[in-house]
């Protein structure tokens, strides 16, 4: 047993003495910092960016691995791709990229972290606490790419600093609006904002969570229910379940990140309400439902409105260009408390026990330049919300009137673990589905006080222990 | 005697039951055969009848070859198991027959905890697994599977070929041995041809394991190329939050044929491997 | 039936005929020595890559570790923690259920399916290989293919209820507190019903057909002669296999992690899935590892159960 200690530890401790062999961590840091600024002269020449003097000669003959989870957009997963070859044939480096689906990159990350095999890796919402021990402090890269890009949306700032430090850079999230069809909403009396006039104008439909509970209501009577996902997923049951306990007073903890402030008698009330409306409006059989479920639904036609990103709306725009035309989105509704989305940062990390940190944190410095990142944003068209502000006014927004909802989600904007901080804790509550499990259970069992019960018992043994 | 009588209760006790079987074991696999013969404009289309194909496409396994590297997920998954396999059964005809065999210390509880070892989950393993895998430099290489694939296919193989080599006769041996035969002489040269239905039950049963495995396979050797079918399936044709039903059934079927056909040629030989292997031993 | 004592099982070491014959020469003719030498290779695969890797996660368990972060000793605390986590007591529950009802059903449909194929019928050969396909076929991949069936939807088990009127609303397979394990059974069983069958079917091949005509003329009914004959040939031969799926089933992970991901409600947790979530997604390996060697006293003491049942058998 103690050798077993022993091997463990030791492991430990070598993969940090290897991440940077032979470099002083100061000469890294500035390495990286002197790198980014002299792109931001070069990237803007398209095609003829080189390295200037400061590129540190050892990077040639090297190699770079980069781990990220598979693209909803292909054309966007090449041009990554492609980018990342490109920089490797300049400076001389193997780049490998592997995109992995969404549930598997998790155990890939963990497997990286204890056998190395990869320098950067694409971190999820709340990862860079989870592995905060094993990623390198990119604070000086972060905060240049922020200066650069007039500052981090808010949802940004919070999600990927720890404890002071950025572990790592975001490029942003996936976005998540909510899908409606036009003509089912006039059909029941909703009056919509034309889509060429709502990009124009700001002006979107706005619906407080009572009134699209009614709506609900009107739209399955006509067998065009809502759709809500509430199984074990990763996205969409997620950024309905928060939002709506935000809208109405609860969280999971308050700001000091210890006191619950789950069980709440405005958000058992409202609970209720849902249960009910849940009845009157959704598709009932949305315990099952996982992240691709209402993408299958509303491209056939089975339900009305539904919280996801723009992937429903780009399927359509390929394979149903009647649905396409007949859709838009809006933000989704607002509570008593506020309008509030689920939604954290993704980040580049570098892991500690890489091999070439040089070489990733080079890569890193070139690919957040405006050069490669606006092609990879904009390649997207709004599917993937731009992590600092400056995008916000993107022409690219102004592009399909339909898209416009998306530029305005990163507003509203909150993380896991909100009002606290997001950190382990609230990582280890949302990977256990404490809060979708809440809603889960309120719906099959009608017993909304119960329920929130068991939930904020479950939160209590999280934050409290 | 023999009349409609005993043809109707053969009716009634063999034709009805096989034909419940085969619609309960067989129908999933007639969905996906629908499913990757279908656009996907079809498949989630309720007016149609999801059992029949409306519009037939060949576009779904067509993508699967244009598109993604289905042919190099196949050859890997092919060197994979054929090595693994062979590793695996030299591994455990040397352990069966010991333990068949051969009276020496500690066999017993050798025994014992080789039969042990299977009771201890992959989901527990594979980080530690990781570790050893990525310290003996296998990562993302075919050895890193290769390897770790035996783990769970030599307790079953050495318990199967152990009865196996039980059910011949001891006699045969000792005469090779008293004619002056080595020991392992008379195992490769007089057991082992003898047992060769049980080695083929072994390895088909192998093979098939190893040619479906999915989470060591990820996360040892996932690199680029580097897929077998079950991962590289998975990784490329589920993009986000929407799957590509078609060619992820196709590709499920198209990875199946190689090992049905094996199966359709050998079941005879397998079943009768096992019947002596793991029934008379 | 195959027994894992041979020292115990022999009845007597080899002749004492060729003791006399042949003096050990060698390391290669000496019977513990050979014996040692041909374990060898095998032993060490399993060694590196399965005891070494099993104790880390053992000690796993007795730590705080989280991936990436080696934990300190904290004894038994991982499992006592457990225990007052109603998930968990959920998780434990659920795996009994899902293990307990799946294996006596595959084991019910397996005979009954190896009866079948066991009778002179067409197409024999390709019938055999065609049942075997649900085991031929990646979990991984035709676990997609039963979410497809399951579609809360789309699933064409709803369609066809509702096109035949039996139904009028889709059958919520897998979002309803006690359909969602149903139907994870079901799929489950699906997979596991050939393994036993072609097991089962290889004892009935050594069921002596003399034996049965005998039992006939003796005036034995059916059922009789299936009671009295053919189930003490094949008794062994089930319960190895019974033993080996239940250990499958209780360490099973793939077709629940595809179907519901233990959801909704945890409603289908098994110990390998929530084990991989807490030790994987909220990376408390340390407990995560405890989850997962819960179930092995569980397994340990069944293995052995059957262990002296087949020591017994043989003595």
């Amino acid at each position: 047993m103690a050798k077993a200690r022993k091997g463990w530890r030791a492991h430990g401790e070598r993969s940090v003495r290897k991440g940077a062999p032979g470099i002083s961590r100061r000469a890294l840091l500035k390495a990286a910092g002197t790198g980014a600024l002299g792109l931001t002269a070069l990237g803007t020449v398209p095609g003829l960016w080189r390295w200037g003097a400061a590129a540190p000669a050892q990077l040639k003959g090297t190699s770079l691995s980069i781990l990220q989870a598979t693209y909803f957009i292909p054309a966007a997963q090449d041009l990554y791709k492609k980018q990342a070859q490109e920089w490797g044939q300049v400076q001389g480096v193997t780049v490998n990229t592997d995109f992995l689906n969404w549930p598997d990159l998790q155990p890939k990350i963990s497997a990286a972290i204890q056998a190395g095999g990869y320098d950067i890796v694409e971190l999820f919402p709340g990862w860079n606490y989870l592995y905060a021990e094993n990623l390198v402090d990119l604070t000086d890269l972060a905060e240049a790419v922020a200066k650069k890009g007039g500052g981090w949306e808010g949802f940004v700032a919070n999600d990927i600093k720890v404890n002071g430090r950025y572990l790592g850079v975001s490029h942003g999230n996936s976005n998540d609006s909510l899908n409606y069809r036009i003509s089912w909403l006039k059909e029941v009396g909703v009056n919509l904002p034309d889509p060429a006039e709502q990009a124009r104008t700001g002006k979107f439909l706005d619906l407080t969570f009572d009134e699209w509970f009614a709506l609900g209501k009107k739209l399955k009577a006509k067998g065009r229910p809502l759709g809500q996902a509430l199984g074990h997923s990763l996205g969409d049951p997620g950024s309905f379940c928060y939002p709506y306990m935000w809208s109405n007073g609860a969280m999971e903890v308050e700001k000091d990140g210890k006191t619950i402030a789950f069980n709440k008698p405005m958000f058992v009330d409202a609970m209720k309400r849902f249960i009910q409306a849940y009845k009157d409006g959704f598709d009932e059989t949305g315990p099952s439902w996982d992240d691709s479920s209402n993408n299958k639904a509303f491209h056939a036609g089975q339900i009305s409105m539904t919280l996801n990103g723009s992937s429903i709306y780009a399927v359509a725009l390929k394979d149903f260009p009647e649905i396409a035309k007949d859709m838009n989105h809006t933000l989704i509704p607002k509570g008593p408390t506020g309008r509030f989305s689920l939604l954290g940062a993704r980040t580049f990390g570098i892991l500690k026990n890489s091999k070439n940190v040089a070489g990733a944190r080079e890569f890193l410095a070139w690919w957040f330049d405006d050069k490669q990142y606006g092609d990879w944003i904009h390649i997207q068209g709004g599917y993937q919300l731009p992590s600092t502000k400056k995008w916000a006014k993107d022409p690219m927004w102004g592009k399909d009137p339909k898209m416009y909802a998306f530029s305005l989600q990163p507003s509203i904007g909150r993380d896991q673990g909100w009002a606290g901080p997001p950190n382990a804790k609230s990582g280890l509550a949302f990977s256990k589905y404490i809060i979708v499990d809440t809603f889960a259970k309120a719906v099959q069992s009608g017993d909304a006080a119960g329920s929130i019960k068991w939930g904020a018992d479950q939160l209590q043994a999280i934050y409290g222990g | 005697m023999v009349g409609s009588a005993a043809l109707g209760r053969r009716i009634l006790t063999v034709y009805v039951p096989l034909a419940l079987f085969l619609v309960f074991l067989l129908l999933p696999f007639y969905w996906m055969i629908v499913v990757s013969l279908k656009p996907p404009t079809d498949l989630f289309n309720l007016r149609f009848n999801p059992f029949l194909i409306q519009h037939f496409t060949p576009k779904n396994y067509l993508y699967l070859f244009q598109e993604t590297a289905f042919l190099v997920w196949a050859k890997n998954t092919l060197i994979v198991s054929v090595a693994a396999t062979t590793l695996a059964l030299s591994c455990s005809v040397l352990i069966g027959y010991a333990l068949a065999r051969l009276r020496f210390p500690g066999g017993s509880a050798m025994g014992v905890g080789i039969f042990l070892a299977y009771l201890v989950p992959p989901t527990l393993l594979f980080l530690p697994l990781a570790q050893v895998v990525a310290k003996l430099h296998l990562y993302n290489t075919y050895w890193a599977l290769i390897f770790t694939y035996p783990t769970f296919l030599i307790p079953f193989g050495s318990w199967l070929l152990m009865g196996y080599f039980r059910t011949i006769p001891r006699e045969i041996e000792e005469c090779a041995l008293i004619d002056g035969s080595s020991r392992l002489g008379t195992l490769f040269k007089i057991v082992l041809p003898l047992s060769l239905p049980g080695i083929l039950s072994a390895a088909i049963f192998s093979f098939t394991l190893s040619w479906n495995e999915f989470l060591y396979a990820l996360i040892f050797m996932s690199s680029g190329p580097l897929k077998t079918i079950p991962v590289g399936t998975v990784s490329d044709l589920i993009k986000a939050d929407v799957l590509f039903w078609g060619p992820l059934m196709a590709s499920a079927l198209l990875g199946s044929v190689p090992i049905a056909v094996i199966y359709t040629f050998f079941v005879d030989h397998y079943v009768s491997g096992l019947t002596a292997g793991a029934v008379k031993g | 039936m195959p027994d894992l004592h041979p020292a115990a099982a022999r009845p007597e070491p080899l002749s004492a005929g060729r003791r006399g014959a042949t003096y050990p020469r060698s390391l290669l003719e000496r019977e513990p020595s050979l014996g040692l030498l041909l374990m060898l290779p095998g032993t060490l695969l399993l060694v590196i890559f399965m005891a070494y890797p099993f104790f880390l996660g053992l000690w796993l368990s007795l730590t705080d570790s989280m991936i990436g972060h080696p934990g300190r000793y904290v004894g038994l605390q991982n499992f006592v923690h457990l225990l007052g986590d109603s998930i968990f007591r959920q998780t434990a529950r659920n795996t009994f259920v899902y293990a307990l009802v799946t294996v006596p059903f595959k084991l019910m449909l397996g005979l009954g399916l190896a009866l079948v194929l066991n009778t002179a019928i067409p197409f024999r050969n390709a019938i055999r290989a065609g049942v075997l396909m649900p085991f031929i076929v990646p979990t991984a991949l035709s676990s997609l293919g039963w979410l497809m069936l399951f579609d809360p939807i789309f699933s064409p088990f709803s369609w066809l209820l509702k096109h035949w009127g039996l139904i009028t609303r889709n059958i919520n397979f897998l979002g309803t507190p006690v359909l969602a394990i149903v139907s994870v059974m079901v799929a489950n069983i699906w997979r596991g019903t050939p393994f036993f069958a072609i097991t089962i079917l290889a004892g009935l091949q050594a069921v002596p057909a003399e034996l049965h005509d005998a039992a006939a003329i003796d005036g034995a009914g059916a059922w009789q002669r299936f009671w009295n004959v053919t189930v003490p040939i094949i008794l062994g031969v089930m319960l190895v296999s019974t033993l080996f799926s239940i250990i499958m089933t209780f360490a099973d992970f793939q077709l629940i992690y595809v179907l519901t991901k233990g959801g909704p409600a945890n409603e289908t947790h098994i110990f390998g899935t929530y084990a991989y979530q807490i030790g994987l997604s909220a990376t408390a390996i340390g407990q995560g590892a405890a989850i997962a060697l819960y179930m092995f006293p569980i397994l340990a003491v069944l293995a052995i159960l059957l262990l002296r049942y087949l020591r017994r058998e043989v003595a």
